[in-house]
């Protein structure tokens, strides 16, 4: 599983956790969204869920630890014999209960999902006739019944499923769809990133873009959110320009950004008094549909009506004939499932991590010493994300070249996109040459390290760089360039009655070492803020003293 | 003039050297004020501001089809946007593009046609950046004179550009590649049988010649050879066939560029019929005309030629060469030439003849053995000069080393030494100042000076050639009559323009090596580049933003941080067993450093013997690890011992001096072990001048493919014992010596050094000169904070007019226009 799609799960739930029982409950009562938030669960959870699905007794919780190793116990048996190489990560003191933790984590989670309750029995031993507290489980009632019926399909309420015959529909292809909720999300991401659109994103997802700090508008003329659905300055919102938040978004994958943007939605609907359940049922809803296949609007609820309109101009949704029917995208069926479709550099960049030869390919900037980058592309989005950080020359047809100057990354970096985030993106989209290049030298130097030192520990710092280490450590400096005011909070003595008290103070806040400035002429000085609870002992100590 | 090429592509090149500006920002301030003040009075006097209306208004078409649709990023790159330009269908087995507005050809490395790709395009294009991945060379009008002159065909050019291009090549180009070559190599001077000869493989070009009023007089009528019915003599074209050059197994082929193509890249359907032709004319090539001028008149036709565009090309026949007497020189057995070596004396004689010209190769890359493998391939008498005597010694010595010339035939001319060899044939090493003296010599080198001048040379090695300035080049050049001329260096690069120079005096550049492909082969070490950043400690950076500029200098490079990096640099490769050379160009901080550290140092002032005596240390003395260089060291002193270089102080923003610093260790002895590699820091403080200048130096080596990593803190440093500066009193004793020293001590050093001797005799003149007119003085100084530090600006500038009408007029017109 990829970096990014867990981050992206971790985010879904942190906001269905947070949610109150009440909600929970009603979510509860349809089984697609059973089945979705089922889906979102990490995998022990998922276990846990089975078993007790269909299990009608509660389960109590020491049988649900047995499903798990202990860990700890591999480690005492195995420090006399010899230790494989893989348990020898867990032989380390600090990974003791490494499996627990987990286990506590996914515990956890179902409980804030209220899908399970802690429930006390009295239990008595059939043998000795003791009686003893008993913690068991019990499965949300509600989220059993539903979703039993999710897997086994006897009462799909709700569902969009059941076949309703549409007579004069326009046949829709799937190649259509992909093009057309592709065409609708790039245009926002240009928008995102400053290149002239053709058509301006609606006033939702620019004052969307705007709630989720993804993008700002410049701070002299502040645009006051209004209480009121999606209004805003329209001459504002259209010169907003991306933050920090915005261009880290721009490097997640597809699928992470649409759940960005959605739970952004989410937050803003509840503002609205839109009803939450209605909201989250239909996104869920919308992952369970079938591609390519139309759907009738009239099973909508007046809160989901509204949402499809606002979630066609996110591409989400194809609606050609307002109030009867419509079609979701790729991009909206594949919301909960685990696999995305669209494949991103990111995703591309994780399996080239984790040793996939067959994503070789996928890589587009050639990054040299000289701070020259060419770029093979025919994308305009990606050379206008190119055009965030690099000073771009020429484009031929399949090729750009550019420069990364001071000059230009001091002005992404004015706009809030970090050195960090150039670098990964960088390494990210790196050609296939520089991969073997850098894979090369990496080998080379294992070989020879490998050779000259034998006693000291081989690989320390060795690993692989893709793109030059000068040009890292050159961005980098250009960051640290940008801030070298340090800000210390503190506490500024002054107005002293007399050099001498000054002096007092002054040379145990020295001595003390908490003395961040001082002036003797104008008798002032400033300490850290650490050190004023004892400068003013100190203080007061002097004034009992004299007194 | 119908010739001009739709865009100037030099007027870019030469004004990213544009120094003045960020050197003395204040003073052109004020001048700049006052200049753009009576700039605006002028133009409100002459133009009117008059509304036009939209119609009266000119539209500039910008050279691209009218179907072309911008998409939301073309604003990006403005007329650089070329993708209208569309993709061959195989486009990915090609691997360059061409940018169609100033020349620049972009070239995958890692194509499979990458490697002939490289040999063809650094013979018709200038090489920009070459490292690791992707390389940009760019066509400008002196490259394809280069191209012309060791044989391109226009039109072989243009069609093996479009075979490697990606797109079709732009007309743009066409009319570029065309207008340049239409008259260059077209006419040769030849010396055959001590006959000079006008040959050309066009009669009509040899018969619009005979019409021209000056040379058509200077004709000579031969009786020996027939002529065919319109005066000319037609003989068969030179081949190569059976030369040898010395030390190579195989005959010099010419043609290795065009037909490595052909094999490469197959039959493209294209291009067959350009082939084809090729076939059918091929007996119509192979003959070419000449006729016969007297040797008085060679110097009216050349000037002549070059004044009507079409500037000869000096080839030397050493082959049929009988009057001059032959030299027993030969490589001996033992002695290995290197494919790299062996190309570029292939470009050299790749038609059995010696064409004078630049070979550039990286310092340690041997360029020796190339100009003394050239000297034994055409075995006639041969002068090298050099920019000092000790490389006068090294070469002499090389010379004996690797070929079999005996040593009674090798004369040594340098102020010490003046003897002279006395057979029929010989070869004597001297220096470029020696030779281009014009003050009064004592008799005996006067009586070798005589000797010199007054016989013909068949071949002249002109050593280091981007060291020395034009003036003394023509004096040199005009002075000993050589039939070749080779010159050698490992940067041809100046911060001032004085490179486009050498094409017309020497020749063109006939062949530029590839570092990093030298490098991974094991010709030159590798070499480990880093910038240390060392901060100013407070009390001296407080001093400096309150000090002239002179004495900042003085500050940043007295810097107590940059002191302790520097010892703790040499502690730390002194322990690895490095043999380490710290250079600096200010001559007070060499000697703090030295005497502070314990080590021996050499500048200017140091006495021959006792520079010896240190050299030999450092190379034979375990006990003697480090030494201090002035920019004595810079050139040509061969320290193969060297493996660790630290640079405290340096000239300002010269890319030149840094390239042949780090050469110093490039030829390390210890580069072929494994895992062997060579270190060079340069050490700058921060937030100073220093900073500017060392990224502005590090442009060369950046673009062969070096990369300088920036190092922020040395770790370890603090804990050195007997860190020198550490406690605040001595940083402060310090800081005082410092203030109280004269801004002179500033300065680089002004006395004997290799580059300033080269000067030598031009300088007198330029320094006397300079006491009269303090206007001159300043341009001066400019020039040399910028790299042209031999003074002999001043003497180009006055010189300029007389120039202009050497050159030829398409160079003046793209060279001289933004002077105007």
């Amino acid at each position: 599983m990829s970096d990014s799609s867990n981050l992206l799960k971790t985010t879904v739930n942190d906001y269905l956790e947070n949610l109150p029982e009440s909600v929970h409950n009603k979510l509860y009562q349809s089984s697609i969204t059973c089945l979705a938030i089922f889906r979102l669960l990490p995998s022990l959870a998922k276990f846990y869920v089975m078993s007790l699905l269909f299990n009608e007794h509660s389960v109590s919780y020491i049988d649900l630890t047995r499903w798990i190793r202990p860990d700890n116990m591999t480690h005492l048996v195995s420090s006399s014999t010899k230790s494989s190489s893989s348990s020898a990560v867990t032989n380390f003191p600090g990974a003791i209960g490494k499996n627990k933790m987990y286990q506590n984590e996914c515990l956890k989670r179902l409980k804030q999902l209220n899908l399970i309750k802690d429930v006390r029995k009295q239990w008595t031993n059939p043998n000795t006739g003791q009686l003893t507290n008993v913690v068991v489980l019990q499965l949300n009632p509600m989220f059993r019944k539903n979703f039993r019926n999710a897997l086994t399909g006897s009462q799909m309420s709700n569902d969009l499923n059941n076949d309703i015959e549409m007579t004069d529909v326009e046949e829709v292809s799937e190649e259509f769809l992909d093009r057309y909720s592709l065409m609708k999300w790039e245009n926002i991401l240009h928008f995102m990133v400053g290149s002239e659109v053709p058509e301006l994103p609606s006033i939702g997802v620019l004052s969307l873009l705007r709630h989720s700090g993804l993008m700002d508008i410049g701070e002299e003329n502040e645009f006051i959110a209004t209480p009121k659905r999606f209004k805003g300055d329209n001459m504002d919102l259209k010169s907003m320009k991306i933050t920090q938040d915005g261009f880290q978004f721009l490097l997640q994958d597809i699928n992470a950004q649409i759940w960005q943007l959605l739970l952004q939605y989410l937050r803003m609907s509840e503002k609205l008094m839109m009803n939450p359940v209605d909201v989250l049922n239909f996104i869920f809803m919308l992952g369970s549909l079938e591609l390519g296949k139309q759907y009738p609007v009239t099973l909508l609820s007046d809160t989901q009506v509204i949402m499809l309109e606002d979630l066609v101009d996110y591409g989400l949704i194809y609606y050609p004939e307002k109030n009867r029917y419509f079609y979701p995208t790729r991009m909206a069926t594949t919301l909960t499932s685990e696999k995305t479709t669209f494949k991103t550099a990111s995703m591309s960049m994780n399996q080239v991590l984790e040793g996939g030869p067959e994503v070789k390919d996928h890589g587009s900037i050639v990054l040299e010493t000289n701070f020259k980058l060419y770029c093979y592309t025919t994308s305009p989005l990606q050379i206008a994300i190119l055009n965030l950080f690099v000073h771009l020359r020429t484009r031929f047809a399949n090729m750009v070249t550019g420069m990364i100057t001071r000059e230009s990354v001091r002005e992404a970096l004015r706009n809030g996109i970090t050195a960090d985030q150039i670098i990964k993106y960088l390494e990210t989209h790196a050609h296939s040459q520089m991969k073997k290049l850098a894979e090369e030298k990496l080998l080379k130097k294992l070989e020879f390290d490998s050779n000259a030192t034998e006693t000291q520990q081989i690989g320390s710092q060795v690993k692989l760089e893709v793109i030059p280490p000068t040009v890292v450590d050159q961005i980098k400096l250009w960051q640290l360039e940008m801030d070298r005011l340090q800000t210390f909070a503190g506490f500024l003595f002054k107005d002293f009655a007399n050099a001498q008290e000054f002096e007092q103070l002054a040379n145990y806040a020295d001595e003390v070492g908490v003395m961040l400035w001082r002036d003797d002429d104008k008798r002032k000085f400033f300490v850290t803020e650490e050190g004023i609870g004892q400068l003013n002992d100190y203080a007061n100590r002097l004034k009992r003293h004299r007194a | 003039m119908s010739r001009r090429p739709a865009v100037n592509y030099l007027e870019d090149e030469f004004s990213s050297d544009s120094y003045s500006e960020e050197e003395f920002p204040k003073r052109r301030k004020k001048v700049n004020k006052k200049k753009a003040q009576s700039a605006m009075d002028e133009i409100k006097k002459q133009n009117k501001d008059t509304k036009f209306e939209e119609d009266e208004l000119i539209e500039i078409p910008l050279d691209r089809p009218s179907d072309f649709i911008p998409d939301s990023v073309s604003k990006v790159f403005g007329s650089s946007d070329f993708s209208y330009l569309k993709l061959k269908p195989d486009h990915a087995s090609r691997p360059i593009w061409i940018s169609p507005n100033d020349g620049r050809i972009i070239l995958e490395s890692f194509s499979p046609l990458s490697e002939q790709a490289q040999d063809f395009l650094v013979t018709i294009a200038e090489p920009i950046s070459r490292p690791s991945f992707i390389h940009e060379y760019r066509i400008t009008a002196y490259s394809l004179y280069a191209a012309v002159s060791v044989g391109l065909e226009t039109d072989d050019i243009i069609s093996v550009l479009n075979r490697l291009s990606k797109v079709p090549v732009a007309p743009s180009i066409v009319n570029f590649i065309r207008s340049a070559t239409i008259s260059y190599g077209k006419v040769k001077l030849v010396l055959k049988n001590n006959r000079y000869h006008v040959e050309s493989s066009q009669a009509d070009i040899l018969q619009m010649l005979l019409k021209d009023e000056v040379i058509g007089q200077l004709r000579v009528k031969s009786d020996t050879l027939t002529t065919t019915s319109d005066g000319l003599v037609r003989t068969n074209k030179p081949k190569s066939d059976g030369l040898v050059i010395a030390g190579t197994a195989a005959p010099a082929s010419d043609n290795s560029i065009t037909n490595t193509f052909n094999t490469a890249i197959g039959s493209d359907p294209f291009e067959d019929k350009v082939e084809e032709d090729d076939e059918d004319e091929d007996d119509d090539i192979d003959k070419v005309h000449s006729f016969e001028i007297a040797s008085e008149s060679v110097e009216i036709v050349k000037k002549r030629c070059q004044e009507i565009d079409y500037p000869v090309l000096e080839e030397y026949d050493f082959r049929n060469d009988q009057r001059n007497p032959d030299l027993d020189i030969d490589l001996k057995p033992s002695t290995q030439i290197r494919p790299y070596q062996e190309k570029s004396l292939s470009k050299m004689f790749g038609n059995g003849r010696a064409r004078s010209g630049i070979i550039v190769l990286p310092c340690g890359a041997g360029k020796t053995l190339v100009g003394i493998t050239a000297a034994c391939t055409i075995k006639k008498s041969v002068i090298v000069l050099c920019t000092s005597s000790v490389s006068v010694m090294q070469w002499r010595q090389q010379f004996l080393q690797w070929c079999t010339i005996q040593p009674e035939n090798v004369a040594v001319f340098t102020s010490e030494n003046k003897e002279m060899f006395t057979g029929d044939a010989g070869l004597v090493v001297s220096t470029y100042s020696m030779v281009a003296n014009t003050r009064n010599r004592s008799h005996d080198s006067q009586k070798v000076m005589d000797f010199l001048t007054s016989r013909e040379w068949g071949f002249i090695i002109l050593d280091e050639v981007h060291v020395v300035p034009a003036a003394m080049f023509r004096r040199v050049v005009t002075t000993i009559a050589a039939h070749a001329k080779l010159g050698l260096t490992a940067t041809l690069v100046r911060e001032d323009d004085k490179i486009g120079d050498l094409n017309f005096l020497i020749g063109p550049k006939l062949y530029e090596a590839n570092w990093m492909d030298l490098a991974q082969k094991g010709h030159i070490a590798n070499v480990q580049c880093a910038e240390v950043w060392c901060p100013m400690t407070s009390e001296f950076y407080q001093e400096y933003l309150r000090e002239t500029s002179r004495k900042r200098m003085l500050l940043y490079i007295m810097n107590p941080t940059k002191f302790q990096a520097c010892q703790f640099l040499i502690h730390y490769h002194e322990q690895r067993g490095d043999k380490i050379i710290v250079f600096s160009d200010n001559v007070y901080a060499l000697q703090e450093y030295a005497l502070k550290l314990g080590k021996p140092f050499i500048y200017g002032s140091t006495p021959q013997q006792e520079r010896m005596n240190i050299l030999q240390n450092f190379q034979y003395n375990d006990q003697v690890n480090t030494i201090f260089l002035s920019k004595v060291g810079d050139t040509s002193i061969d320290l193969p011992e060297a493996t660790c270089l630290i640079q405290i102080s340096s000239h300002y923003g010269s890319r030149r001096q840094e390239a042949q610093r780090l050469g110093r260790i490039l030829r390390a002895k210890r580069r072929n072990d494994e895992g062997f590699n060579a270190f060079f820091y340069s050490l700058v403080s921060k937030d100073t001048q220093e900073m500017y200048y060392s990224t502005k130096r590090q442009a060369f080596l950046v673009d062969q493919g070096y990369a300088f990593k920036v190092i922020t803190h040395l770790h370890g440093m603090e804990s050195l014992p007997n860190l020198a500066y550490s406690s605040a009193r001595e940083r402060r004793e310090l800081l005082q010596d410092v203030l109280l020293k004269n801004e002179d001590a500033a300065g680089i050093e002004a006395g004997e050094d290799s580059e300033n001797m080269i000067g030598g005799g031009v300088s007198k003149r330029v320094r006397s000169g300079g006491q009269s007119s303090s206007a001159t003085r300043t341009t001066g100084s400019l020039a040399g904070l910028a790299g042209g530090e031999d003074m002999a600006y001043v003497e180009y500038s006055r010189n300029k007019n007389k120039e202009l009408k050497e050159h030829h007029p398409l160079i003046q017109k793209m060279y001289y226009k933004k002077k105007r």
